[in-house]
């Protein structure tokens, strides 16, 4: 149907949008093992902004940050959305559209309106209660929000994939809903669930701008950080701690793809 | 009379699977009212009140802060802030136009290639987007710098001034928001793709259609639902976008996001920011009820978008 020189053509913007992609990304990567400090002139091998990183309490401190905010909000978020996600399969039939638009919600939202309504609400909340003062815990709670959709969909896609008469052999099986979902629904949506920590946990830790409003001064992430260090003027350290994540990513996505592999047709993405 | 008891069994039943459904929505659902629909009302209430003498927002109720949007300041009306809003409105129209040019064919390339490539495929287009989005803007900002191959090329095709660089510039903008955006379209039109209904090709062609209008009457409207999906996912964000612009854009050419921001970091003028801020928020719910519409009518579903 598509003639050879189409195909020729078709692979050949394959290759230069794989350019276009990964150039920039490499680029930081490559000037990160630069001796000198500069971005445009790459002189020759080092491995002294590295060396630096270790030293820099703030990198370390923000990185502790950044990875105890993931890993919370991401297993708040599981737990949430999965339960979501069976109540969105379960109930699929009734008209549940008031639920689907407060699900797209946190997803379509811009992050700049989602990040300033939480920090104007937070900064009202802690002035008039003496709670919830910007920080950590603020932060975890509107990660937590953009995270809980995602799962939801994840699982719920994972229970369409499911024989549905098994729903039903589970009930005669198991007569509480607790020993159902210990021996029947978190078994069989295992896969999904990984793979809905793994992207709640990226979606954190890529977060800038909602972060970035919702942050306490003694509460900066890792991207917080950058975005810092930037505004001020690049330190070549910056390439250093931004190519230790992006290898990051890199791990994340072999590993998504053996999760692809060995499950076949999965339904979560 | 022997229905009573089969009635009441079924409210009863009605009654648990009620219960059900909320014990398992609820928690989700009251969490996003609480800490997104909550805080987004509390900004858009802000737009309407008066802009107090220390940047807090006060009573009474007015329309002052949209009369400013729209341009009207203390020193009569001035286009600065349309400018910002064309700025924003076009630069999201070239990224999308763009974004649909670049994803249409590599979507359908990817559908073209052996099954077992696409998952690999489909991976290295959405891998660049994992990585942090001010990482990604840092990284065109190395590129694109005075001094760099790039900057040197440009200025020797006499495209930009010596001794300046491709970034800052609205340029960079809208190349970040495309890098930005990209797979946001390839997803879709590739889901749109791998289910086309190739014998209507086939019919097309048997009918001597040319491959041209072959591909308008059975190609496109097949993929329209993910492209309208795709148009919808990657406008919306654009539009809205704070970190390209802020980096990318050297200050110069802002977008609405940087705007709102502004009024708020600098805690300069809340009300002037939640109009902007009900601006966007308006022009997201629009683009929700669109996608949903669409898909609805294009007989595509849900799993679209994800």
């Amino acid at each position: 149907m598509t003639s050879p020189s189409l195909k020729r053509s078709l692979a050949c913007l394959w290759w230069v949008l794989m350019a276009f992609l990964y150039l920039p990304l490499a680029v930081v990567v490559l000037f990160s093992f630069n001796s000198i400090n500069s971005s445009a002139l790459f002189e020759s091998f080092s491995l002294r902004w590295y060396e630096r990183l270790w030293g820099n309490e703030q990198i370390m401190a923000s990185l502790g940050h950044s990875l105890v905010l993931a890993i919370i909000s991401s297993v708040i978020a599981v737990v949430i959305g999965t339960l979501m996600g069976y109540g969105l399969y379960r109930y699929r039939a009734r008209r549940l559209g008031w639920l689907i638009v407060l699900i797209y919600l946190p997803i379509v939202m811009p992050d700049i309106v989602f990040g300033i309504s939480n920090m104007t609400f937070f900064v009202r909340l802690s002035s008039l209660t003496g709670w919830l003062s910007p920080g950590l815990g603020t932060m975890v709670l509107s990660h937590v929000t953009f995270q809980i959709p995602f799962v939801a969909l994840i699982a719920y896609s994972r229970f369409l994939g499911l024989d549905a008469t098994l729903f039903d052999a589970a009930k005669d099986l198991y007569a509480s809903p607790f020993d159902r979902a210990r021996h029947f629904i978190v078994p069989s949506i295992k896969p999904a669930l990984v793979s809905a920590f793994f992207l709640s946990f990226t979606l954190s830790i890529d977060d800038f701008v909602i972060s970035f409003f919702t942050a306490g001064p003694e509460s900066s992430t890792l991207p917080i950080y950058i975005w810092g260090a930037i505004r001020k003027g690049v330190t070549p350290e910056i390439n250093a701690i931004a190519s230790l994540m992006i290898a990051a990513v890199a791990v994340a996505a072999v590993i998504s793809l053996a999760f692809t592999r060995s499950k076949g047709s999965d339904a979560s993405r | 009379m022997s229905k009573r008891p089969f009635e009441r069994s079924v409210r009863q039943l009605r009654f648990r699977e009620t219960r059900h459904l909320l014990l398992t929505t609820l928690p989700g659902a009251f969490w996003i009212v609480l800490f997104l629909v909550l805080p987004s009302l509390y900004l858009v209430s802000m737009a309407f009140l008066t802009n107090g003498t220390y940047g807090q927002p006060s009573l009474p109720l007015t329309f002052d802060a949209f009369r400013q949007l729209a341009g009207f300041g203390f020193l009569g009306w001035s286009p600065g802030n349309l400018y910002t809003l064309l700025r924003s409105l076009w630069q999201t129209v070239v990224a999308t136009a763009l974004v649909v040019v670049i994803a249409y064919p590599i979507a359908y390339y990817i559908t073209l290639c052996r099954q077992s490539l696409r998952p690999i495929m489909l991976l290295l287009v959405v891998v660049p987007s994992w990585t942090n989005q001010v990482i990604r803007a840092f990284g065109w900002m190395n590129l694109l710098a005075p001094d760099t191959p790039l900057s040197n090329l440009a200025q020797s095709l006499g495209l930009i001034a010596p001794h300046m660089g491709l970034f800052p510039s609205s340029f960079a903008v809208t190349l970040g928001l495309i890098y930005n955006f990209l797979p946001f379209m390839v997803l879709p039109l590739y889901a749109a793709f791998e289910k086309l209904d190739t014998t209507l090709v086939e019919a097309a062609r048997d009918l001597y259609a040319s491959p041209l209008k072959a591909f308008w009457v059975a190609v496109f409207p097949q993929t329209l639902p993910g492209l309208l999906a795709g148009i919808v996912l990657v406008a919306v964000p654009a539009f809205g976008m704070y970190v390209v612009p802020e980096l990318l854009g050297g200050g110069r050419s802002l977008m609405i996001g940087n705007l709102v921001a502004s009024q708020f970091a600098g805690g300069s003028n809340w009300p002037y920011g939640a109009a902007a801020s009900l601006l966007m928020l308006v022009a997201t719910l629009l683009g929700i009820f669109l996608l949903r519409r669409l898909g609805r009518r294009a007989g595509g579903g849900e799993e679209v978008v994800i």
